[in-house]
């Protein structure tokens, strides 16, 4: 199926959950926080969301600087 | 009641339906708590004494390097190796001597943090570095005190809003769980100084709104602003019903 990551378009298996995702796009766990659909998923969550064709995540990383 | 100097100081305010006379007082009675004197609570820090914020805290434990200049608006060369606190104070009373202006020069312990948060309506996390952040919210969470986070690194800016006196308020943690991850900061990636003075910037706008009684459009919100292309994003923050911090509440 194709979903799109940070606006790219790729093709994933069905029934993967992020955390499959971030070991698949090679990604952090660490400091990474993911959105699909513009929802942020919590951490605890990650395992068992699943996600679906079309789905737009987006990945990005906790920034501290100030 | 606001004295002849304020109504004549803030009439640009008193001409805003959402401001007005009613607003203004709002503002003066109000008491914020700024940790952090960077690139973040420079401009923060400098609109909100300029609008006429009562109580403003500055907390920061560092001082002015010249490499601190080149976004760090509130200081000049003169000020080198001078505390930011007592420099920033000074700039903010020289600005607007209506307002009263406190400065806690050291590294806060948790308990001295609690006790400043029984004293603050609002608080502005300018920090930089990840362990502050999750000490700072972790404090509001328990003290149940609303908390505007920023952050900037490079081209990039983040913004959120926390209503954490709203019991069912997601939180930083929420967000991002570890504190012992290797996240960025000015000093290993850079920082351009208008992306770190925009997101400084709206956190004093936020600020101003919260306390005139406007609804915030960023609560439980996450903005990513982008430098480049000027684009922002704006992803919604869920309660971790799992989350150390917030889940118990």
């Amino acid at each position: 199926m194709k979903i799109h990551v940070n606006e790219q378009t790729i093709e994933l298996a069905e029934n993967t959950n992020i955390e499959q995702l971030l070991t698949h796009l090679d990604k952090p766990f660490i400091g990474s926080a993911v959105a699909v659909n513009q929802d942020i998923i919590s951490r605890s969550h990650w395992a068992n969301t699943i996600i679906n064709e079309g789905d737009k995540i987006s990945l990005f990383q906790a920034i501290a600087g100030g | 009641m606001l004295n002849d100097d304020e109504l004549l100081r803030y009439s640009r305010h008193l001409l805003l339906e959402d401001v007005g006379e009613t607003g203004q007082q709002a503002l003066k009675n109000a008491k914020v708590l700024i940790i952090g004197m960077g690139g973040l609570g420079s401009p923060a820090s400098l609109y909100l004494a300029a609008a006429g914020v009562g109580h403003i805290v500055l907390n920061d434990f560092d001082h002015i390097e010249v490499s601190n200049l080149q976004r760090q608006i509130s200081y000049q060369s003169d000020d080198i190796g001078e505390a930011k606190v007592e420099v920033a104070k000074r700039k903010l009373q020289q600005i607007n001597p209506e307002i009263k202006v406190r400065s806690i020069n050291k590294a806060m312990p948790e308990m001295q943090l609690t006790m400043e948060l029984i004293m603050a309506d609002l608080v502005l996390d300018c920090t930089d570095n990840m362990a502050s952040r999750q000490l700072i919210n972790k404090a509001c969470v328990d003290a149940k005190v609303p908390l505007i986070v920023g952050a900037a690194i490079r081209f990039e800016g983040q913004l959120m809003f926390f209503d954490h006196s709203e019991t069912d308020s997601p939180c930083y943690h929420c967000l991002f769980p570890s504190s012992e991850e290797q996240t960025l900061n000015c000093s290993n990636a850079g920082i351009i100084g208008p992306v770190v003075g925009t997101i400084g910037t709206l956190q004093a706008l936020e600020a101003i709104k919260y306390f005139v009684g406007l609804p915030s459009g960023i609560k439980n919100k996450l903005k990513l602003f982008d430098g480049k292309s000027l684009d922002w994003q704006t992803f919604t923050i869920n309660k971790d019903p799992k989350c150390t911090v917030c889940g118990q509440h």
